[in-house]
């Protein structure tokens, strides 16, 4: 309850207004105060559940479309399962990316690290825009 | 909770449709003979790979019931596919 409502049933309880006036001020203490808008505000954005990925194409004057939602639930299940791949196996990766000149070492990955890149990707939005193809990347 | 209905939707170019609902604990029950032998395959090649069997099963699992909610919805010109899991 706010100071101006308790002044208000302050004064209708020590008789210096009616009833009527009392239900009077605090309808127009009601108008006077903005929606509960500020409380809507406040409120935190909610968790993103799905990353979704939409392709617009034209090729030969023929319309095309991938619309593909896969829940972010299922990218962090994969990050887990991807913890298990042997140690000989991401040597032979290494050694592939290594060939198509990416040095990038699988080992050093930590599944801790792939869940926090998961856990941020809620902010991600990518947007490609070319003549003949839109793609847009984001979560919902 | 794992996934329990497969929605397939083809569109073809003439406009004909064809949708096929697959609920997934009745076909899991009775692919069941199979699926056991896939998964003493599956914990074979774990033991090969030294892969903690447990673990795998676990991380697998996790990845099925994270499946609802996916959703592919593909239309090239006038023909379309969707798949949903729900």
């Amino acid at each position: 309850m706010n100071e101006q409502r308790k002044d208000i049933l302050g004064m209708l309880a020590e008789g210096k207004i009616t009833p009527d006036e009392a239900e009077q001020l605090i309808a127009a203490l009601e108008r006077d105060q903005p929606p509960a808008a500020a409380s809507s505000e406040a409120r935190p954005k909610a968790k993103a559940k799905y990353l979704r990925l939409v392709v617009d194409t034209m090729e030969n004057g023929e319309p095309g479309r991938v619309n593909a939602r896969v829940p972010l639930q299922l990218l962090r299940a994969g990050v887990r399962l991807a913890a298990l791949i042997p140690p000989q196996a991401l040597a032979r990766a290494n050694a592939e990316l290594d060939k198509t000149g990416v040095p990038f070492d699988l080992t050093q990955l930590k599944p801790e690290q792939l869940e926090a890149l998961v856990e941020q990707l809620d902010e991600v939005t990518l947007e490609v825009d070319q003549p003949d193809a839109k793609v847009r990347i984001f979560c919902e | 909770m794992m996934p329990q209905l497969l929605t397939v939707r083809v569109k073809r170019p003439e406009g004909r449709t064809i949708r096929i609902w697959v609920p997934l604990l009745p076909v899991a029950l009775m692919l069941s003979p199979f699926l056991i032998l896939a998964a003493l395959g599956a914990a074979v090649a774990c033991r090969v790979y030294r892969v903690r069997v447990t673990q795998a099963f676990g991380a697998g699992w996790r990845l099925f019931c994270a499946l609802p909610g996916t959703r592919f919805d593909v239309q090239e010109g006038r023909t379309a596919v969707l798949v949903s899991i729900r």
